[in-house]
Parts: structure tokens; sequence; C-alpha cells
């Protein structure tokens, strides 16, 4: 019965912690017309998205570069050539890429 | 005799009541304030005028700061990013003739990085003839790229100021919008504020307001429409149709005088209403 109520507690910790997670992740880049480009991310609340992880993948899925976001939010990449994407990866449910093609 | 004289002098009665009851506002327009991207140059007009009515609108000189207010990260102050090299003056057309108004294209590469932009005017003192009074309003707008939300919430501390308690770039018709009234950067209890919807189009290959109105309103008091603050200086105000509400808050800063008559600093605050899809 203790058993029972401990799990119980933890299953409802671990709801309310992804409840107070139910901020959408927001990602996007541009181009900066001088042959680099600019991510950018954050969350719907307003909440830091510093230190995210960043990748830069080619058409095969290679990764090309990666980084994290500065307390701006923001990184910095030279655009490569060919095909590509940028991946913002904040953990399972908060990844989100945008397609090199887009970036304009 | 008696029976002409009578309709002349109501419709004279109207035309005056009509006139009172219009307020003036300082138009801070852009067409659309929730932006996906900042893919362009992002278009702003100045116009000082009476927006629901779509005038008369009144010689307007340059601004005394045009700029914009936006977080560096999301935790600290904004920083202030001056925009008045980028004013134009134009001629917009007025009842009698034109009168100066402002139009600035603010370039990408200023205006494109996600978050909250708080666009703000900081105008000379208006001289009114007909009050022998001056009107300075401190208007604001805001727009947001991306959806990454940052300063809508933030004082910037203005003479007169109102300051949002909703997004102004995020509110579906028939939402309440909420704001509370700075004075001096106290809030102003049971203080008056106009709303007027923007109810004439602008037509920014002519510089004029077109001629349809989207409301014809059956009172004048819902034409210019006039709602308090609480005593703790908000007000709260359902926006019942898609387009541009405009929200003054009168007199509420705290100079009174200018050039030995008084003065009445406002803060305006213009918010975006959107039909939900169908």
């Amino acid at each position: 019965m203790k058993k029972l109520s401990t799990s119980l507690l933890l299953a409802a910790a671990a709801f309310l912690t992804s409840a107070a997670q139910a901020h959408t992740p927001l990602f996007d880049c541009f181009d900066n017309g001088d042959a680099t480009l600019t991510c950018e991310g954050g969350f719907s609340d307003g909440a830091s998205a510093a230190g995210v992880g960043v990748r830069m993948l080619d058409g095969q899925g290679k990764v090309l570069e990666q980084g994290k976001l500065d307390a701006k939010g923001a990184i910095s990449f030279k655009r490569p050539k060919g095909e590509f994407s940028v991946v913002f990866d904040a953990g399972a449910e908060h990844t989100l890429t945008v397609l090199g093609d887009d970036i304009t | 005799m008696k029976m002409k004289f009578a309709p002349l002098l109501l419709g004279a009665v109207l035309a005056t009541a009509s006139m009172q009851a219009a307020a003036h506002f300082l138009l801070v327009y852009t067409p659309q304030t929730a932006l996906l991207r900042g893919g362009a140059d992002m278009p702003f007009n100045l116009i000082f005028t009476h927006a629901f009515n779509g005038g008369p609108s009144m010689e307007m000189a340059k601004p005394q700061k045009f700029y914009f207010a936006k977080q560096a990260t999301p935790d600290e102050k904004s920083e202030i990013t001056d925009l008045s090299s980028y004013l134009e003056p134009i001629q917009w057309q007025a009842q009698n003739g034109t009168v100066s108004a402002w139009r600035a294209n603010i370039p990408r590469n200023v205006m494109r990085s996600a978050g909250d932009y708080q666009i703000v005017v900081e105008p000379e003192p208006f001289h009114e003839e007909s009050e022998d009074i001056y009107i300075q309003q401190f208007s604001k707008v805001m727009v947001n790229i991306g959806g990454i939300p940052g300063n809508w919430d933030e004082a910037l501390g203005l003479p007169g100021e109102i300051v949002a308690l909703n997004k102004p770039y995020a509110n579906w018709t028939g939402g309440v919008f909420r704001g509370v009234v700075l004075g001096d950067g106290k809030p102003v209890p049971f203080t008056q504020v106009e709303v007027e919807y923007l109810n004439h189009d602008l037509d920014l290959t002519n510089n004029r307001f077109a001629e349809a109105s989207h409301i014809e309103a059956p009172h004048p008091a819902l034409g210019a429409m006039v709602i308090k603050t609480d005593a703790n200086g908000q007000f709260a105000f359902s926006l019942a149709k898609a387009g541009w509400w405009g929200f003054a808050a009168l007199d509420i800063g705290p100079v009174k005088t200018f050039k030995e008559r008084p003065l009445s600093q406002d803060g305006v605050l213009w918010v975006q209403a959107t039909d939900l899809p169908k």
C-alpha cells in the first residue's frame, strides 16, 4: 500500500512537471544576406531557450555543424551549399526542424 | 419658414454633437501585427486623426521620438532602437486639402528578429485651436514576429502610457482586451479612456481614408466610446469586430502646461482583433 502511494505520488509529480512545461517551442531561421544564417528559438511562455542544442544536417542527415543557443536564444551558421536542415532539440516533445529551402 | 428652419437647426446640432463626440487619436498603423516572419520591410503610418470618423485629420509635426523597444534576452529590460531616420513626411488627404503625416519603412535587417516590438511615437504637442490647448499623445503599437513573446507587458516609463494586460497582437474578435493606465508611471484610478474603432480603411496609395465605413453608429456614444478605469487603473473592453481598436487615456501625464496653455499628455495604445478562421 505504501509502495502504491509512492508510485502514485511520483506519477503525480511527473504529471505536474510536464504540465509546467506545457509551453510550445518556437524556432525559425533567417538568411543574413552575407552567406550566413541566424536561427532563433524560444518558448511560447517567454521562457529562455538559452543553452538548447541546435544541429545543422545535410540532406543525408549527417551533422554539418552543431552548437547551443546563446543568451539571446540565437545561433549563427555559415550557409552550406546544397540541401540542409536545422534542428532545434530541447528534448523529446520539443524538437523542431527548419528546412534550408525555407530559410530566406 | 419655421418648418424649414427647424430641420436645419437640428442638423447643425447633430453636426456639432458628432464633432465633439469624436476623439483625437494618434494613429500608428501597420497592416499586420502578428507576423510569422519578418520577411520584408515593415511599413508604418503615423496620422493624427479621429479614428472612428476617418477624420478630420490634423497637422502632425515631426515626432520628438520614434523608436521600438525590444528585449535582447528574455529576462532583461528592453533596449531602444531609434527609428526616426526612417521617417518620411507625407501629405494625408483631409477634409480641406491635405495635412502633414508620416510614413516609415523599417528595413528587414532592423526588424526581423523574433519576439515583441513595442513601437512608440512621442509627438510634439499639438495646438488644438478650437479649445486653445495642447495635446501630446504618447502612442504605442506592438508587433510580434514568430510567436516568441517578450516585452508586450512592459511599462516604458512614458509620461502617459497604457500598459497591456493582454497581448495587443493576439486577440480573437469578441475577446476581452485589458490594460492599465499609467500616469508618470503610476496607475490612474477612475480615469476616462476613449475607445474608437478604426472605421475607415487606409488607402496607402492615395494617402487618405477610404470613404466607406465598416460601422454606422446608431448613436454618438457607440462611435466615440468612453469607458473608465477601476480603482487600480485597469480597464477591460470586448473587441466586437476584427480590425483596429484605439484606446486613449487623456490628460494623465505630469506636465500640465505648454507655452503657457493647458497641455493634455495622453497615453494611446492600438490593439488588433483577428477573426477566428472559418
